[in-house]
């Protein structure tokens, strides 16, 4: 029972790959279905009681949004960190991307997704380009390795999930970070 | 400050009806006097013009003078003189002596009628001349009062100063809402904020289309970028552009088909332009480095854009079509977040000053470069559709909040309410 279900995860990962994989940049983008994708955009719900406090402040940080695998697990990796508006791989990440791709190499079917992070010292745009690119820098690195690039997926979430908030350099540096978020596909 | 407002969120649907309305009070009885510029705010020293505004008659006629007086105020172009000074009453008719002696050039006068509807009949009176040289009559529900008094503010400063004021104007931003971060609409003064019921858990700055429409945003969902529009017309979203990697949008062309965005979509970043109409997708540039922050200039005919090609973030200006690239920033080391005025003579961005964000105007030649903030973070800055105001938000009093400022850095003031965190902000063309 338990193999069938796996064998289904399998199934169910290659065809989220391959459905990334035909992109290419001439397609002409084609997410017009009108009665799928123009949602009415849903009335505001009636929270009015409320004011939108600024208080709830110290957000949950470690729940990570993996989308495209099934089963996510919360990374067995520690963070790699990065230098301040800098996204080339120091020297002390080096060991982590290693494991990383070691693991990959031994585990056929898991995929990892790379999340960029920023500190909050750049503007909101640019911090999602710099975390992009970390993300990147991280996979070519694991990539180099002997990994395919497409069992390794990039996001950057920027300055927008924080790990802590205070304005130190302790802190700035933890933020400007690639997280690991592991998939298991096959065994 | 205003937290009445949000209290009572409302459904995107008030903005259809809204915009109808506006258009309703905007049919109004005028009568035609010859175009006489009492202000020239396009010269560089300007004095300001005194004005008295009184208290309109009947129903609510303070609150209304008083939202007249407020938006004729923060322009910068108007001295409202003390009421207090006052010889004359609200009921007497005008008589141009009791005005010249305690210095008015110009005069505003009202009355109000009705419970839940109004109707507003205002004067302008013009002291030296004594007399009469507008008067409109204006109908609104006294629920929307705040528009009512936009609209009066509106119609005076365009008689006084020959140009489109910005009262009527809205700002789409992104506020964070019980931790999520979402869109969200108010006047340009900071009221009658509503959020907009859209997805998604992060949202970047929108942008409008030319003819205020639309807006277009990048807002990350189920672990993708992707790039939405909204159309007011409809209050419809729609998904534009979606994709491994980033894609965060820019601004629409001036005809509003086409819009200019950043994306790592390939393996290289590269800045794309996107026709709506019939998707069809050309890549304007190819950058083993971060290219992002494409801003499209009004005529249509340029592109300002961030690149590290050089090793820090500066802003660059190329043809639309990718060509004759450009730098145009040399001062320090982080330089990001172009936006362009309405006339395409300056370009407002962010500047990294001593490790703290600030807000810098220059010439598309590179020429008159000039800082006009100096306290906390600032971001995201853009020009109001008439140019003569920046709007921007700043952590300066804490948590990140939405001002305005004029052009030249006077009169910078926080428009959201302190409870609000607020970001992002875009003013409305019209």
């Amino acid at each position: 029972m338990k193999r069938i279900f796996l064998l289904f995860l399998a199934f169910v990962l290659v065809f989220v790959f391959a459905g990334c994989a035909k992109r290419t940049v001439t397609a002409p983008v084609t997410q017009e279905a009108p009665k799928e994708t123009a949602q009415k955009a849903a009335p505001v719900e009636q929270k009015a009681e409320e004011p939108v406090m600024a208080k709830a402040e110290p957000k949950k940080v470690e729940t990570m949004p993996v989308k495209e695998v099934t089963e996510a697990k919360p990374a067995q990796f520690g963070n790699i960190l990065f230098d301040f508006d800098k996204y080339t791989v120091r020297e002390d990440a080096k060991p982590t991307l290693k494991a990383v791709a070691d693991w990959l190499i031994k585990n056929n079917g898991a995929k990892m997704i790379l999340e960029g992070h920023c500190d909050d010292r750049g503007t909101n745009e640019y911090n999602l380009a710099l975390g992009e690119k970390r993300a990147k820098s991280a996979r070519d690195y694991i990539a180099s390795a002997g990994v395919t690039k497409n069992r390794l997926d990039t996001i950057s979430y920027g300055e927008e999930k924080p790990l802590c908030k205070e304005q130190t350099e302790d802190c700035w540096q933890k933020n400007r970070r690639v997280q690991f978020v592991s998939g298991k596909a096959g065994k | 400050m205003k937290t009445k407002e949000l209290r009572q969120k409302k459904p995107l649907k008030c903005y259809a009806i809204f915009f109808s309305a506006l258009f309703a009070v905007c049919c109004l009885l005028s009568t035609a006097v010859e175009a006489k510029i009492y202000i020239d705010i396009t010269s560089p020293a300007i004095k300001k013009l005194p004005i008295a505004i009184q208290e309109f008659s009947g129903t609510e006629g303070k609150q209304i003078a008083d939202i007249v007086r407020d938006d004729l105020e923060f322009t910068g172009f108007f001295l409202s003189i003390d009421r207090a000074a006052f010889i004359e009453k609200s009921a007497e008719a005008f008589n141009p002596k009791n005005w010249t002696v305690i210095g008015a050039e110009a005069v505003i006068k009202g009355t109000v009628h009705g419970e839940q509807n109004l109707t507003a009949v205002v004067s302008l009176y013009d002291t030296s001349e004594g007399r009469e040289v507008l008067r409109k009559e204006y109908k609104g529900a006294k629920a929307s009062i705040r528009h009512l008094g936009h609209s009066i503010a509106s119609d005076i400063y365009q008689h006084i100063t020959g140009e489109k004021g910005i009262f009527r104007t809205k700002v789409a931003f992104v506020a964070e809402d019980e931790g999520k971060k979402g869109l969200h609409m108010m006047d340009w003064d900071g009221t009658d904020i509503k959020r907009l019921g859209i997805k998604g858990n992060f949202v970047l700055r929108p942008h409008w289309s030319q003819d205020g429409s639309r807006i277009v945003y990048s807002s990350e969902r189920g672990g993708q970028w992707g790039i939405y529009l909204l159309d007011f017309t409809k209050m419809t979203e729609k998904k534009v552009f979606a994709s491994r990697g980033l894609n965060i949008t820019g601004n629409f062309s001036p005809d509003g088909d086409e819009i200019m965005f950043s994306s790592s979509q390939d393996e290289t970043y590269g800045l794309y332009n996107l026709r709506i109409s019939d998707s069809k997708l050309t890549r304007i540039t190819s950058a083993r480095w971060i290219e992002i922050s494409p801003a499209v200039s009004p005529d249509g005919k340029l592109v300002a854009f961030v690149s590290d090609r050089g090793g820090t973030p500066q802003i660059y200006i190329m043809n639309r079509n990718g060509y004759d690239t450009r730098r145009l920033t040399f001062e320090g080391s982080y330089n990001t977040s172009p936006s362009w005025s309405p006339d395409g003579k300056k370009i407002v961005f962010v500047s990294r000053v001593s490790g703290k964000h600030q807000i810098f105007i220059i010439s598309p030649d590179g020429s008159a470069l000039s800082q006009i903030t100096d306290k906390g973070n600032n971001e995201d800055p853009s020009f109001s559709p008439d140019g003569r105001f920046i709007i921007f938000s700043s952590d300066r009093n804490g948590g990140s909040g939405i001002y305005i400022m004029r052009a030249n850095g006077e009169s910078q003031k926080k428009i959201t309410p302190p409870w609000l965190r607020a970001f992002g902000p875009r003013w409305s063309p019209n």
